[in-house]
């Protein structure tokens, strides 16, 4: 379990160069102090990810987790903190006690982790190098096999977004919405988190509303 | 050049690929020079006017003149921004721009990479740029740039979704995400290019790139008469012309997307014109779509903000939907 055979080649550097990015960008998400930072870091981190897919040959995965994760979800995640206020920048204190707990759960997710991977007999691919047509080999299990999961997600996906425009088309106009946001700039209940979150840029909030 | 991609990797070869790079950077900055020079002349023409004509013979300086003056302009950082994005914000816009080129076909032997998720990864590295336009706007501190960078951002998420769409079709026609196969499917003569069995798909896809682009009539983020500028009112300096350098290359990245999934790519329009070089025929066809995007801003209004919302999302979007599903029908009726 523990004999580590490892050669030397362009794959492993990129592979280091790669998992030092995924890894920065984690631990910078943790460490600074604006929320905004926070999401760049952990945009930094998904395209590193995004790399080390792409070394692992599964070229859609990697395009599909920049698209989603990197794009979509950092700006929806920069939407939503624009949105509301962030005047103060909490410091959280920590508790001894807390912090040695939380060191040792994640000893034990790491050895946990670490055992269940080295314990694992990964199938060796085939002949085929997976590199060729694999999205193609994707869509095909994805429509003959696996298609009855494929639709229930599809159909959960459905209702999540039928239940996002119902929860977002609130006609109550006092209420705040950034989800509408998106879709209609120009309506009553968009324009008020806006204007919120451009309350929080004219620092210092003198006294009255600004706006 | 596919031979030179696929050989081994060592230092002299890493040497050439980055030698390539460079010449494909200066053609593309070479492109964004005089697409500015011909926009100012075209819109100048369709307007009764002369355009540039001061700088260099027929003014064909002028935009030279006008990067000097950029570059040579003071580099100003706002006391209130947040520095280290408002750093970023240019760099996060412009090379995801550049990344994109990467993948585009320009003749059968001239190309850089061959990626079999072509289509994906153009779609994928775009959207980072919206995250620079953005930050750029949050970064600058400034109340007209975060209105700038939200209407960018929403009219970019919002018209992305349409523009993935309208391409299934021709995904679905060709059984491939790869832009090379994409071009090989299509024939020698204009019938067989796909923007006739694709027609709808590709009037959704010209409209989504005009917005994707943030051109008129969709220009709404930098709308010169309602906002300041838009996202980038407090750059200066060499930071803006990253902006506006990563913005005409996303005009050159989306013609030649338009000029290989829907106009054949280096195809003659007639079999009997194959003589003529590949790559003439791409950067003929490619030229036009770049015209094409200007005619529009020379001659089209601005729409209103809730019109381009509403148009992207409950017009748009279904006729894409449409178009996949009577592409799908087609392909069951007639092609098995």
């Amino acid at each position: 379990m523990f004999n580590f055979s490892m050669e030397l080649n362009g794959q492993t550097i990129a592979f280091f160069a790669l998992a030092v990015c995924v890894i920065t960008g984690a631990v910078l998400m943790l460490n600074f102090t604006k929320v905004v930072h926070m999401v760049v870091s952990l945009a930094f981190s998904f395209v590193g990810l995004a790399g080390i897919y792409v070394l692992l040959e599964a070229e859609f995965v990697a395009f599909v987790q920049v698209l989603v994760y990197a794009g979509a979800i950092s700006i929806l995640m920069i939407f939503g903190i624009m949105m509301t206020r962030h005047d103060k920048q909490d410091e959280v204190i920590m508790k001894p006690w807390k912090e040695a707990l939380a060191a040792i759960g994640c000893l034990a997710l790491f050895g946990v982790l670490f055992f269940a991977i080295r314990g694992t007999q990964f199938p060796t691919p085939a002949d085929k190098p997976l590199s060729e047509d694999n999205t193609l080999a994707l869509g095909k299990l994805l429509f003959t096999e696996h298609v009855i999961p494929f639709e229930l997600l599809s159909v959960l996906l459905t209702v999540a977004f039928i239940g996002a425009i119902v929860l977002a088309k609130n006609d109550d106009p006092t209420s705040i919405n950034p989800s509408s946001a998106l879709t209609d700039q120009s309506s009553v209940s968009a324009s008020e988190p806006l204007s919120s979150g451009l309350q929080q840029l004219q620092e210092p909030p003198k006294g009255g509303n600004p706006t | 050049m596919q031979e030179l991609i696929q050989q081994s990797f060592t230092w002299q070869n890493g040497l050439v690929f980055f030698g390539w790079g460079v010449v494909f950077l200066f053609v593309v900055l070479g492109f964004v020079t005089y697409a500015i020079y011909f926009e100012r002349k075209v819109i100048g023409w369709m307007q009764l006017r002369h355009g540039p004509t001061r700088v260099g013979p027929l003014g064909l300086l002028q935009t030279v003149a006008d990067i000097l003056k950029l570059l040579l302009k003071e580099d100003t950082i706002p006391k209130k921004a947040d520095r280290a994005l408002f750093i970023l914000a240019p760099v996060l816009v412009y090379v995801p721009s550049f990344a994109v080129l990467a993948t585009i076909p320009y003749t059968q032997s001239l190309g850089f990479a061959d990626l079999n998720v072509g289509l994906l990864y153009y779609a994928a590295l775009s959207s980072i740029s919206t995250i620079g336009v953005v930050l750029g706007g949050w970064a600058s501190n400034n109340k007209y740039s975060l209105l700038g960078g939200m209407r960018s951002a929403a009219q970019m998420i919002s018209y992305e979704i349409p523009l993935v769409m309208s391409v299934v079709g021709v995904i679905m026609l060709n059984g491939s995400l790869s832009l090379r196969t994409i071009v090989g499917g299509q024939g020698n003569n204009f019938w067989e290019w796909n923007f006739l069995p694709q027609i709808i798909g590709f009037v959704i896809f010209m409209i989504a790139a005009v917005s994707e682009l943030n051109r008129t009539p969709f220009d709404l983020p930098e709308a010169e008469s309602e906002l300041v500028a838009g996202y980038h009112v407090e750059y200066s300096g060499f930071r803006f012309a990253f902006f506006m350098l990563a913005e005409y290359v996303y005009v050159f990245a989306i013609s030649a997307l338009t000029t290989v999934l829907f106009l054949g790519g280096w195809h003659p329009p007639l079999a009997v014109l194959d003589f003529i070089p590949g790559l003439l025929w791409f950067v003929l066809k490619f030229s036009f779509c770049v015209f094409f995007l200007f005619w529009l801003r020379a001659t089209m209004p601005r729409i209103r903000v809730d019109q381009l919302m509403s148009f992207g999302w409950k017009v748009l979007l279904p006729l894409a939907i449409l178009n996949i599903f009577l592409t799908a029908a087609y392909i069951e009726i007639f092609n098995k």
